[in-house]
């Protein structure tokens, strides 16, 4: 029983690790600092100035925002890649051969990728709170982990949901782009909620990070831990964990049917 | 005036890996070729995979600086002056890569023609002209997606013909194309040269180097280890005879014992579907027949022919004399 | 002397060509200009909250100036890591034209296609969101694009030369998507940002490219920007000559033609 346990936990950490570093593609140094760190922290830049100069909403509001957001490009690319790249490399029959259980498996997929967006979160508000002089209470910070954690995870369950896509559709690259610019729009990171309408609003209640930016932005303000919306938020990334799983089962057993998974 | 003289052409590949400590690795593809083409003749670079073939022909193409030595086309030095030799050559090589697929023939051949300084008012016919050529007239207006290999291959040669090269370097242009499409490429490519077009060309069908080519150099480990015609090369193996045995199951300590046999000069295996066909070579006059077989004990032997040294046989001689001897002094036949 | 008069004719075929060929792909023209759609989406409910009714329009050209300016980041600095895949290359550096000339309609051409974004952007804003069209200058705006295009693409051709120099290139294409954006004004104007910024936004050919398409959308004057953004532009691919001479020339040495 231990043993079966311990197998298992294995296979999340050491599995996770190793498919991080053959599938994910932007391990070199360069392409991490360029590509997950330095890009977001600009895009909060380029939100700040655009909220002060339209007077919509404040510095906090579109820099924690932002920076919750950042965790993103590495949980929704992340997720895609870790299924979709294992189809580009040709190496997915040998993975779905395995006869391991799918639910370890694929969750230690995601693992590095949830951490990987706590810290690209968490750089991102760090450095823009500096530069741009928000001040954070320090009392909010272990908080704050938890609030971005969870965000992270969710993103993270929604890009391998994203990257089921991936074993039965060829251009899911593309679909994980368009996902992660209706991100920015939908869950209120970068454009205040209220001014959407009801349709979007409601859209963005189911997406990943909604709340987690929302709770973020308490948090930074002093006026601590709303446990609702954190919870809100794990529900949200557990719910896409559930769809990520049954459909990495669905179109598993398709594309044994239809054979398409060596079709590139 | 020579087409392409080459002079002690050496090159040199760094390659660096890992990112924080940068390892350097050189590999020496080429280790000084010397050799000259006349205009209007037809020259063949044999050589097993990487011998060499392709660096050198991409060293007088002028993709590639030599590292050291020296190399002219028509006189103009390929290192310092790329763009006199690039409006005398074209270049093709084979793979069904190097075209713009989402695109028809005719619209890679416009574009190409642009490129390669084809006046406006010359492109038409041209273009009508080559298409005519490689026989694809009336396929023109579909796109390259849809051609087969040996379509793309001739839709390839006649982007390097379209501005009228006098050099043209062909680099394995038959790899991977159908009998019938490659048999039409060599009538192509003999006719070019009757029409007083240099050619380089490399392959490592050897049939095809034996019918279309003037003269032959043979490459392996980065240099030249044999040059002359087609007859000449034959010759150096016309004192052999030549046995070809069917065989299933021949390893390399098999083969071994092959070569150690008192008067074999040269044994060779090669696979031929669910068989193999083994190939000794033995001084004439030797008749090791008997004891192949003896050698081969326990191993399933099918039909055994005796035949006259073929081009192949040459080049197996010479490439495995190389691989033998490791340094070997270069050979003129 | 007849060079030169070869040249327009190179260069009208070369983006004809490759403006075809990017065209072709449905999939992704679609989401090339999905992207742009939902900043313009974005924009246009930021402008709405702000009481900025009159500056919806400008909202939807800013969006599509993103467009353009993405579509020629990441199409002009992968030109020749696009031509590389596809095996062209080769055939591409052996031609005798000089390689400026080869990659200069690749890049105009990524601007090109990027026009795609433009016009979904401001349709997208006339149907959904009941933008009106009141052009300021209807007419210089549909000058003004064009140039902004050709700036872009004579811009792109640096990028292609600087991004084959640099290694990791896609690592800088990223990062250097929004703060182009920022910087040239496409939907804040540079004023509110920090001064010591503008030498930056000065330099930038989108700056000028932007400020003239904005003008001709709501008014002021158009041709001063257009003339230095083309300005900035020339100078560019001029530079841009300067460096592919190197990058040849160094290709030629370590080999780096060919995929592997």
């Amino acid at each position: 029983m231990l043993f079966r346990f311990l197998s298992s936990a294995r296979l999340v950490l050491v599995g996770g690790a190793l498919s991080y570093r053959a599938l994910f593609n932007w391990t070199t140094p360069p392409m991490f600092v360029g590509t997950l760190l330095v890009g977001p922290l600009l895009q909060v830049f380029f939100f700040v100035f655009l909220g002060r100069e339209l007077q919509v909403a404040d510095d906090r509001f579109h820099l924690v925002g932002n920076a919750v957001l950042a965790a993103s490009a590495s949980c929704v690319y992340g997720g895609t890649m870790a299924v979709a790249n294992e189809r580009r490399y040709g190496t997915l029959g040998a993975v779905l051969l395995s006869p391991r259980h799918r639910g370890p498996l694929w969750a230690g997929r995601a693992l590095p990728y949830v951490l990987n967006g706590l810290l690209v979160s968490a750089f991102v508000l760090a450095a823009a709170a500096a530069v741009l002089g928000l001040p954070v209470p320090v009392e909010a910070l272990p908080g704050l982990a938890l609030v971005l954690l969870a965000g992270a995870a969710a993103c993270s369950a929604f890009g391998l949901a994203l990257g089921a896509l991936g074993l039965r559709f060829r251009d899911v690259f593309l679909v994980s782009n368009v996902a992660s610019s209706v991100l920015l729009l939908l869950t209120g990171a970068a454009v205040p909620r209220n001014t959407l309408p009801e349709w979007m609003r409601t859209t963005g209640e189911l997406l990943p990070l909604t709340h987690a930016a929302d709770a973020a932005r308490r948090l930074t303000a002093g006026d601590g831990l709303d446990a609702r919306l954190l919870g809100t938020e794990l529900l949200v990334g557990a719910g896409y964990a559930i769809l990520a799983l049954a459909l990495l089962a669905v179109f598993e057993r398709g594309s044994r049917r239809r054979a398409t998974l060596d079709v590139m | 005036m020579l087409a392409i003289e080459a002079d002690a052409l050496r090159r040199t590949y760094t390659s660096r890996t890992g990112w924080l400590r940068p390892r350097r690795t050189e590999t020496e593809a080429v280790r000084g070729v010397t050799f000259d083409v006349s205009r209007g003749e037809l020259f063949g670079l044999l050589g097993p995979n990487g011998a060499g073939k392709t660096t050198t022909i991409k060293m007088l193409n002028t993709l590639l600086l030599p590292t050291s030595g020296t190399a002219r086309v028509f006189g103009h030095d390929v290192a310092r002056e790329p763009v006199a030799v690039r409006r005398r050559i074209g270049y093709v090589f084979g793979g069904d890569r190097g075209l713009y697929e989402r695109l028809s023939a005719l619209d890679n051949l416009r574009y190409f023609a642009e490129l390669y300084g084809v006046g406006a008012r010359d492109q038409k016919r041209r273009i009508g002209e080559l298409l005519d050529l490689v026989g694809l007239t009336g396929r023109e207006r579909e796109r390259v997606e849809g051609y087969s290999r040996g379509m793309r291959q001739r839709l390839h040669i006649a982007r390097g013909l379209l501005h009228r090269p006098d050099v043209l370097f062909l680099d394995e242009p038959s790899i991977g194309v159908d009998p019938v499409a490659a048999r039409d490429l060599r009538r192509t490519v003999a006719g070019l040269a009757a029409a007083g077009t240099t050619v380089l060309l490399t392959t490592h069908y050897m049939a095809e180097a034996d019918e279309l080519c003037d003269r032959i150099a043979v490459i392996a480990g980065g240099r030249i280890r044999a040059l002359g015609t087609p007859e000449s090369l034959k010759a150096r193996v016309g004192d052999r005879d030549v046995l070809e045995f069917e065989v299933y199951g021949v390893d390399e300590e098999l083969l071994a014992r092959v070569r150690r046999i008192p008067g074999v000069r040269g044994a060779a295996v090669e696979e031929r579907g669910t068989a193999q066909a083994l190939t000794v070579q033995s001084d004439r006059g030797a008749e090791p027949h008997a004891r192949v077989l003896a050698a081969l004990d326990g191993v399933r032997v099918g039909r055994v022919v005796s035949r006259e040294p073929s081009l192949e046989d040459a080049y197996i001689a010479i490439v495995e004399d190389a691989t033998a001897r490791r340094e070997p002094a270069e050979v003129t036949a | 002397m007849t060079r030169v008069a070869r040249l327009p004719r190179l260069v009208g075929v070369g983006v004809r060509t490759h403006v075809s060929y990017m065209s072709r792909s449905p999939i992704e023209i679609t989401f090339a200009v999905l992207v742009p759609l939902v900043y313009a989406t974005l924009a246009v409910y930021l402008f709405r909250a702000a009481g900025d009714p009159d500056r919806l329009l400008t909202a939807s050209v800013g969006a599509g100036l993103m467009g353009i300016w993405g579509s020629v980041l990441f199409g002009s600095g992968g030109a020749v890591q696009n031509q590389r895949w596809l095996g062209t290359l080769e055939t591409l550096v052996v031609a005798p034209t000089p390689l400026a000339l080869v990659l200069l309609p690749i890049t105009l051409a990524t601007a090109v296609t990027g026009t795609y974004a433009m016009g979904a952007t401001v349709v997208w804003g006339v149907v959904l969101f009941g933008v009106p069209l009141d052009f300021a200058h209807p007419l210089l705006f549909l000058l003004a694009v064009p140039v902004c295009v050709l700036a872009l693409g004579m811009t792109g051709l640096l990028l292609a030369a600087a991004f084959v120099l640099l290694r990791n290139a896609n690592a800088l294409a990223n990062p250097l998507d929004t703060p182009v954006w920022l910087l040239s004004g496409l939907l804040v104007p540079v004023t509110v940002l920090p001064a010591w910024t503008h030498p930056v936004s000065w330099a930038l050919p989108t700056t000028w490219g932007a400020r003239a398409v904005h003008a001709a959308t709501s008014g002021g004057d158009v041709l001063t920007p257009m003339l230095a953004a083309l300005a900035l532009g020339t100078g560019y691919a001029l530079a841009a000559v300067l460096v592919l001479g190197r990058v040849e020339r160094r290709a030629r040495a370590a080999a780096t033609l060919t995929l592997a």
